[in-house]
């Protein structure tokens, strides 16, 4: 009875334990910063010798930080608006479309989020070197977009296939146009794909460290690449201080979207 | 004339169906395939045309030693990552919802935190004056700090954290789609459960495995950011080794040899994975 939780017996406790422990291994580094953050300790030393704020003192005191965030958040916002669009389009030609190579093109969308990033990176840094793009916030958006755009077309196509296009089809005997007919019956009905897609498409840009290392100049730095300088010099506390509030975010975001989704579904 | 407006059908309503892949077409082609064709042309033009910086990545040692080195943890993250995660994915695919949501929440939570501060919490974990090894030597167990950062170690630690949501959820959607009864029929034969395991529920979970285990592999191969700050500088892997000789070395040409064996190894595996999987049951994953 391997797949019947109540008759497991002795193995569901140790299965159970197992579970626990690499739940613990999952939470251990995210509970240790945001502890951290408020010790005292600039060598981070655990558990800390007392508690304090200045860590967080200093993140605010420093504009750089609060520049960067604000940048990431515009690039962000830029590339998943785009993504979504593009890839809401390309996700109706992906389902309903009837032509040759279909599969192909799918994959082709798709290969951005195989393919090594760093290759990809130093990739778009020469081609936008080249053509006068390099360090913009266009650049910043394109480059984002493409990585972007598989994580909008993944959830969109899974919703738009789940879809019955005989409602579509019915708004539109029943007089409405068949653009109509798309935004006024079928995006209300995939509006949870499109959500997820936003979602997803936002966090790819605003997680992206790689192509953002080799596109960053003095003047335009998104928030991992502000991390990842102040990671190469020390461990200080003050990146704790700025992870803590990114953890934050993280959960407020799950938080949103567990209740946005619930509301959606009704 | 009519004839001619009939003809002037806007592009996106193709009568296929295929004009709304058009935007994102003309984005992938112009921003992703021609620069990454311009950057393995250059692995054969520059500094002069031919092969050679080809026969320098495979004939020189260091090269060889950092190709091994990647296979190395790809191969040993990809074991370990299966290994842990087997248990726990067929735990969520049996818990009470009540329990199993909790457990999904700690998953989501770890995989959407930002992948630079969960690298840089197991930096804070790992140095020598750090928690682990602090506990470690409080205890009794160790009376030396172990070196766990700098160090393939600290790699493959931080590489498994990574990689886990992307095994186990993947998992949970192939252990939920076996029918219980096969089991539940098992047991009537007289097969006990050490038997069921064997020659049931892991071979019917298996190609979950293989797409999620080929996932994780072909992930770790290219990875840059865990290893670069983790491994340190002696311990340097494919990607990391690809940016410096583009980064600090200014050498394309080699830079771009070594990002096209990367991306031909990947692709090779990619293709692999689709026929193992098909194209949409793979990126059910997320």
């Amino acid at each position: 009875m391997l797949l019947d939780y109540d008759r497991l017996g002795w193995l569901r406790a140790a299965l159970l334990g197992f579970t626990g422990l690499v739940a613990a291994f999952l939470l251990l580094p995210v509970v240790l910063i945001v502890l951290l953050s408020f010790g005292s300790s600039r060598w981070l030393a655990f558990p800390p010798p007392s508690w304090t704020l200045k860590w967080y003192g200093e993140l605010f005191a420093d504009p750089a930080w609060l520049e960067a965030a604000l940048t990431s958040a515009r690039i962000a916002a830029m590339a998943a608006l785009l993504a979504v669009v593009i890839g809401l389009l390309a996700s109706f030609a992906l389902v309903r479309g009837q032509f040759r190579g279909r599969n192909v093109l799918r994959g082709l969308l798709l290969t951005p989020m195989v393919l090594p990033v760093v290759v990809f990176a130093i990739a778009i840094y020469a081609f936008f070197l080249r053509i006068g793009l390099g360090g913009t916030t266009a650049g910043f958006v394109i480059a984002h977009t493409v990585l972007a755009l598989p994580f909008a077309i993944i959830p969109i196509t899974a919703a738009l296939e789940g879809f019955d296009k005989s409602i579509e089809d019915a708004a539109i005997v029943c007089g409405a146009s068949p653009f109509e007919a798309k935004l006024r019956v079928t995006l209300p009905a995939i509006k949870i794909g499109i959500f997820s897609a936003a979602i997803f498409a936002f966090l790819a840009s605003w997680d992206e460290v790689v192509v953002a290392i080799f596109m960053a100049s003095p003047n335009l730095q998104t928030l991992p690449v502000k991390i990842w300088g102040s990671l190469r010099q020390d461990l200080s506390p003050v990146i704790a201080a700025a992870s803590s509030l990114l953890v934050f975010l993280t959960l407020s975001l799950m938080i949103v979207t567990a209740l946005i989704r619930r509301k959606l579904s009704k | 004339m009519s004839c001619n407006l009939l003809h002037r059908q806007p592009i996106l309503r193709r009568p296929d169906g295929s004009g709304g892949a058009l935007p994102a077409l003309t984005l992938i082609t112009l921003f992703f395939v021609v620069p990454v064709v311009a950057l393995l042309l250059r692995s054969v033009t520059e500094p002069v045309p031919g092969l050679h910086n080809y026969a320098t990545l495979f004939g020189d040692g260091t090269y060889a030693r950092v190709f091994f080195n990647t296979f190395l943890v790809a191969t040993v993250v990809t074991t370990v990552t299966v290994i842990v995660a087997f248990p726990v994915a067929w735990m969520l695919a049996i818990m009470p919802p009540a329990l199993g949501s909790i457990v999904f929440g700690i998953i989501i939570l770890s995989m959407w935190t930002n992948l630079l501060t969960r690298t840089y919490a197991w930096m804070v974990l790992l140095q020598r004056t750090g928690v682990i090894n602090r506990t470690l030597m409080d205890i009794g167990l160790i009376s030396q700090p172990l070196p766990l950062i700098n160090n393939l170690t600290g790699v493959t630690i931080g590489m498994v954290y990574i990689m886990l949501p992307f095994m186990i959820l993947p998992l949970v959607g192939t252990l939920r789609a076996i029918d219980p009864m096969t089991l539940r029929a098992a047991a009537l034969c007289g097969a006990s459960p050490f038997e069921a395991f064997r020659r049931i529920l892991l071979p019917l979970s298996l190609p979950g495995i293989a797409a999620g285990g080929l996932m994780v592999f072909v992930m770790s191969l290219g990875y840059f950011v865990t290893p670069t700050l983790l491994g340190g500088t002696s311990n340097m892997m494919l990607a990391a080794m690809i940016a410096q000789m583009i980064q600090s070395l200014l050498n394309w040409g080699l830079g771009s040899a070594a990002a096209f064996i990367l991306l031909v190894v990947t692709m090779a595996l990619y293709a692999l994975q689709l026929r193992l999987v098909g194209a949409k049951r793979m990126t059910g994953g997320i």
